[in-house]
């Protein structure tokens, strides 16, 4: 055979590789299998994934977080309502609550860039260097570890 | 013990299931991920997977190719986990020996070495050689030639492109090969 032919050492090397019979499977695996799969359903569905969780609960769970989120969301518009930035007025409009979630994303933003804009600019450059700078350091440890236990285990 | 999906599973079923396959799972994890600690754990997993979806395993024909691809899946999505988290550390190493021009194979001459063994004694040989192969030319080769994986879909699983899938793998058989021929294998003595 010319081993330099590829479509023949492809060949070869496939007969060989489908050849040789599969290896043993460890005979602790079986009895593995079957002691999580009992510790697995011994769990309290609370425990379990959701997909496991019984339907009625599912269904109960999503009616749930709607509801937290409506209030959540009602308890916002309240909390701004409450705080005089609106006229009482627009809340009688119809879709009053758009203008209003609108207007308090407005507020929020504004609010943040005035925090942004107070802090000093050194500050802020002087922070992300430090933060760079533990990352890198970070990654210098890291590696440093990797290779002394790799250089260990080679020469083990 | 219930089956979570149809009520009620027999255990002796499920037992002789595993029994049939099991060699099969751990073979095909422990090629890829080649730690048996790990290629167990995956077989495990891929039990308990089997063991939700019993129900339409225990009748279908292709039951072997479902826990074959699952097996596949769970030691590439390990593999990759792993590989992301060393990426960065391991790529700071040398490079492996074996990643330069394709190696030139020595055949060693016709002998009846590999005529007097066992397929078990075979099989060891086999897989040690590919265990030393280094992970981007073994992954390949495991998924073309065990797993029947075109070269295009291993390119798109391992996210690397398609030239680098065919030339990992014709190293790899190359280097394979000459491992082999060290070990005192002649390629056509070993096959059936």
């Amino acid at each position: 055979m010319n081993p330099q032919d590829p479509d023949r050492l492809e060949t070869s090397i496939h007969r060989i590789l489908r050849s040789v019979p599969d290896r043993r499977a460890p005979a602790g695996l079986q009895g593995r299998v079957l002691a999580e799969i009992a510790r697995r359903q011994a769990l309290p569905w609370w425990r379990k994934s959701f997909a496991h969780w019984p339907a009625a609960v599912r269904a109960l769970f999503f009616g749930g977080s709607a509801i937290v989120a409506a209030l959540v969301v009602s308890g916002l518009l309240l909390v701004w309502y409450s705080s005089g930035a609106a006229g009482m007025a627009g809340a009688s409009e119809p879709f009053a609550w758009i203008r209003a979630a609108r207007d308090f994303l407005t507020s929020t933003n504004s609010s943040l860039h005035q925090v942004y804009a107070a802090i000093p600019r050194l500050w802020l450059f002087g922070a992300a260097a430090v933060i760079a700078s533990l990352y890198a350091l970070l990654g210098a440890i890291s590696a440093t570890a990797y290779r002394a236990i790799s250089y260990a285990r080679h020469t083990a | 013990m219930q089956n979570p999906t149809s009520g009620l599973a027999s255990p002796a079923d499920f037992t002789s299931f595993m029994r049939q396959y099991q060699d099969m799972v751990f073979t095909t994890s422990a090629r890829l991920v080649r730690n048996d600690a790990q290629a167990e754990d995956i077989a495990q997993e891929v039990f308990i997977k089997a063991y939700e979806h019993f129900d339409m395993l225990s009748t279908s024909p292709s039951a072997g190719g479902w826990l074959k691809t699952v097996a596949t899946n769970l030691s590439l999505n390990h593999l990759q986990r792993y590989r992301n988290r060393w990426r960065f550390f391991s790529e700071m190493s040398a490079e492996d020996s074996s990643g330069g021009e394709a190696t030139q194979v020595e055949f060693a001459a016709p002998d009846t070495f590999f005529a007097q063994m066992d397929a078990e004694e075979k099989r060891s040989i086999v897989d040690d050689a590919i265990a030393k192969l280094p992970d981007h030319q073994r992954i390949p080769l495991v998924l073309y030639h065990y797993e029947d994986v075109p070269y295009d879909e291993i390119a798109r699983r391992l996210g690397v492109s398609l030239a680098k899938v065919k030339t990992d793998i014709l190293r790899a058989r190359a280097a394979l090969a000459k491992i082999l021929s060290r070990s005192g294998a002649h390629l056509e003595s070993l096959s059936p």
